[in-house]
């Protein structure tokens, strides 16, 4: 008795598991044929990443969801969005959402938006392809001008608190930059959301990250009546003060890359991209090429 | 006495009606049963055959002469497409064995059939990115229900009947990184009744590890405990006392972010009362960037389980800079040195130093490496801290900023440890530790270029290297009154599996080589060995039922190994995945052969 009712419920789990499976069937990496004939394709964007990409209860929203759209709109097909948080680094990233899929449902896109174009990330991983650069990423600090008018060495942090979101590119650099000098004054967000809070509410009136996402800060700050200013000071030791943005796809993917690069051409070209960017109060910069 | 409880609900069972299953025999798991287990033959209801988690049976129906004739009883697949890493020690009580599998899920088995009783699955979310394999390490057990954590970072109980959920509670968020695999840890308190403890598991960056104690009839939470100091604890759904002093060992906010998960879960000891909690590395990795002991990052922490207060703390890698995660096992036991009874406990430490403390107050009694070749530390001083090589500590990335690969260091161990996870025993017989380690170590340097969530980023390279051209594995006989090590087996590939010990003269191990292998606890000889068909990277057990002593593995490769390459790989990128659990006994009339 007890035995055949542990047995029916097996068969609804097995049933769950097979409806799960058939929704995340289309999400393989596919060639442009396959794509195209699918009516559907998938794309990979960070989650909590504003205001390039994020998830609330309007469902997908960010720069790179609507880039995703156009490229969608391009390709004559739907619009599917794989959004997941960053893993430790690139690497793992493109295994997990570009060629190898997450560990408990192997699910990974077609595309993945927002890769830093690097010849070296390139080379080590064989399994995907980087392509299409699309927007110059930099670093800078976003700073209340009542408070901190301007801000041309980072020696201004050495007694004011400067926000930054944990573990980032901008945390790195703080937290080693002048031999220690700014520990005292780092405050570190857990999410890139908490550290914009915190200049927000006023609890710091600076916060470093790249220049998109100062300029958003700006832009959200504007709303709540502090009026902010982009500064890049210089930054000592710094890995990189800039770098390209562009896609990536599976090794065996390469023509779908090519259409996607077309469609990105595309929006440049119109004067599109600017504008999307501009929606988000952040100026569109052009991709520098070495 | 238990036998005889057993029996008689049996035959209360069987006046009801004869359709029974024998599962309705199963007796209510007491909290005293629990702390008796490592002397009641007759069940395994903890996780390391008793709470000090010794992982010594007093059994001796197997012994050295007989251990020849140990057979199969029978094999049960976990089935399911999904295999990995086999991490689990079951549980056995009345007749059924409880153990878990890969992918967070849990089984009941009839052990005179081999026949399923039920399986549960959790439901996992697409989100989790588990850092280091989809294991689990085993349930706990108490009153009517079974207890496991599961890879989304909750903790389940389970109808242990029917497999049906009682209670589910989340232990972090599983979207911010963490995760849970350890077996729960059940223990007794005066003022708030039984408690089942656990640790939490996650992403290296961000996650502060925590200990906490929930009712296990409700799953409501009764006190919390952060170890990294500046934290505050609770008690009652209230703030309770801040761990340790803010900013006495860590610079600006960094203690907010800083590590220490307690992912291996924790071990107790009856007569102390106290919960032995090992805690991980701290983060960030880069060690320059926070100097300072970092507090109680790569520790062993003794708590209070009435208030959830820590009572003391002993660190065995300050200032961490290898990935020396200090989450190993503590092991309660008494210690007869220089005629007295030191009331004693050991761990051997990924930082390959076997260390003997006080565990009634945490003082260092002594520290010997257990691994060759150690590089990272000359030694320990007369207090246990570390004679540190400062040229082989990991140089700053900042000092190589111009974008090219740093220079390497080799430091010994390596990031996965002299030993790793896999838990030691303890014989009380010939009062030596069995302890499973590696012989490698690990190229460490500054990576040119990395991105992360989308932005250039510094990070560490490191590969993990074999120091020996024949083996990585290696179990050691060590003796904790004088450190020495009395015999060495050595194993081609790096050894990841828990030991036991019987008092029948006996160590039992499994090999990622799919052998289940046992040792004379004198001399290591090795007495036996099965071939499972998988790597065994898991805990075995043995038990005594209707006379006979059995002994169980489950099998199934897996783990942090498989995924790291380097020279480590061309050892075990051969091995097939599994998924199962192999009953061994003596067939009738061979025991006294």
């Amino acid at each position: 008795m007890g035995a055949a009712l542990n047995k029916v419920s097996f068969i609804v789990a097995s049933l769950l598991v097979l409806a799960l499976l058939g929704t995340g069937g289309s999400l393989l990496a596919r060639p442009l044929d396959d794509v195209v004939d699918s009516g559907t394709i998938s794309i990979f964007v960070y989650s909590d990443y504003a205001p390039y990409s994020w998830e609330d209860e309007n469902g997908a929203q960010g720069i790179d969801v609507e880039i995703g759209k156009h490229i969608a709109e391009f390709l004559e097909v739907d619009v599917e969005f794989l959004i997941r948080g960053a893993d430790e680094n690139l690497d793992d990233d493109l295994r997990v959402n570009i060629w190898k899929g997450d560990l408990i449902h192997r699910r990974y896109a077609d595309v993945m938006l927002h890769v830093p174009f690097d010849r070296e990330v390139d080379i080590r991983n064989e399994l995907a392809v980087l392509s299409s650069p699309y927007f110059q990423e930099k670093m800078a600090v976003v700073h209340n001008v009542s408070e901190l008018p301007e801000v041309k060495t980072f020696g201004r942090f050495v007694t004011n608190p400067i926000a930054v979101e944990l573990d980032t590119a901008g945390d790195f650099f703080l937290s080693n930059a002048f031999r220690g000098q700014l520990q005292q004054s780092v405050r570190r967000g857990r999410t890139f959301a908490d550290a914009e809070n915190l200049y927000l509410e006023g609890e710091v009136h600076a916060l470093m990250a790249s220049k998109a996402q100062a300029e958003w800060v700006a832009f959200q700050a504007a709303k709540a009546g502090i009026e902010s200013r982009i500064s890049q000071p210089p930054m000592p030791g710094i890995v990189r003060t800039g770098w390209p943005i562009g896609i990536a796809v599976k090794h065996d993917s390469r023509d779908l890359s090519y259409a996607v690069g077309d469609a990105l051409t595309d929006l440049i070209e119109t004067g599109k991209m600017g504008e999307i960017y501009e929606r988000y109060g952040v100026s569109w910069s052009a991709p520098e090429l070495e | 006495m238990k036998r005889k409880q057993t029996l008689l609900a049996f035959a209360g069972s069987l006046t009801l009606g004869a359709a029974c299953f024998s599962t309705s025999a199963i007796a209510d798991v007491s909290v005293d049963d629990l702390m008796n287990d490592q002397a009641t033959t007759g069940d395994i209801v903890t996780n390391g055959l008793g709470p000090r988690g010794q992982r010594f049976s007093p059994l001796d129906t197997l012994n050295k002469d007989n251990i020849k004739n140990l057979y199969p009883v029978w094999s049960f697949s976990f089935g399911g497409e999904k295999q990995r890493g086999q991490e689990s020690q079951p549980l056995i009580k009345d007749g059924v064995m409880y153990v878990t599998g890969s992918y967070s899920r849990m089984w009941a088995i009839d052990i005179a059939s081999g026949e399923e009783l039920w399986q549960y699955d959790a439901r996992l979310p697409e989100g989790i990115l588990p850092c280091c394999d989809v294991v689990n390490r085993g349930a706990a057990i108490l009153g009517d229900k079974v207890y496991f954590g599961t890879l989304d970072a909750k903790i389940v109980a389970l109808d242990a009947k029917t497999g049906k959920v009682v209670w589910r509670k989340t232990i972090g968020d599983y979207e911010a990184g963490y995760s849970y695999t350890a077996a729960p840890l059940i223990v007794p308190t005066e003022a708030h009744g039984p408690l089942i403890l656990t640790g939490n598991s996650g992403g290296e960056f961000g996650v502060v590890g925590v200990v906490e104690a929930r009712n296990p009839e409700t799953g409501e939470t009764v006190w919390s405990r952060p170890v990294i100091e500046g934290h505050m604890g609770t008690l009652n759904g209230e703030e309770s006392t801040m761990t340790g002093t803010k900013n006495a060992t860590w610079p600006g906010d960094m203690w907010e972010n800083g590590g220490g998960a307690t992912w291996l879960g924790g071990t107790y000891d009856p007569d102390t009362k106290l919960a032995y909690f090992g805690t991980g590395n701290p983060a960030p990795w880069n060690s320059h960037l926070r100097p300072g002991d970092n507090l109680h990052s790569a520790s062993r922490i003794a708590i209070d389980p009435e208030t959830g207060e820590i009572e003391w703390g002993f660190q065995t890698t300050p200032n961490d800079a290898w990935d020396y995660d200090g989450v190993n096992e503590f092991i309660s036991f008494d210690m007869e040195k220089d005629g007295e009874t030191v009331k004693a406990g050991a761990t051997a430490d990924r930082n390959g130093f076997f260390y003997v403390l006080d565990r009634t107050n945490g003082e260092f009694i002594s520290a010997t490496p257990f691994v060759q070749n150690i590089t990272w530390a000359e030694g320990m001083d007369e207090n246990g801290k570390p004679i540190w090589n400062p040229e082989n500590r990991p140089g700053d990335p900042t000092e190589s900023a111009d974008g090219k690969k740093g220079e390497a260091i080799f430091a010994v161990p390596g990031f996965l440890g002299g030993k790793n996870w896999m838990p030691m025993a303890y014989s009380q017989n010939t009062k030596n530790f069995y302890v499973p380690s590696n012989e490698w170590g690990m190229d460490l340097w500054n990576e040119p270029v990395t991105y992360k969530k989308g932005a250039a980023y510094l990070g560490a390279g490191f590969t993990i290297k074999p120091v020996f051209d024949d083996y990585i594995g290696s179990l050691k006989a060590v003796d904790p009154v004088s450190g020495e090590v009395k015999w060495e087996y050595k194993n081609k590939a790096p050894l990841w599996g828990g030991v036991l010990t019987t008092a029948g003269g006996l160590v039992f191990t499994g090999t990622p080589e799919g052998y289940l292998k046992a040792f004379d606890d004198e001399t290591g000889e090795e007495l036996w060995k099965f071939q499972t068909g998988t790597g065994i990277v898991s805990s075995p057990i043995t038990w005594e039922q209707d006379g006979e002593q059995y002994v169980a593995i489950v099998a199934g490769w897996g783990g942090a190994v498989p995924l790291w390459g380097g020279e480590v790989a061309k050892v075990v990128n051969y091995l097939n995945q599994g998924g199962s659990v192999w009953v061994f006994k003596i067939p009738e009339g061979l025991a006294s052969k």
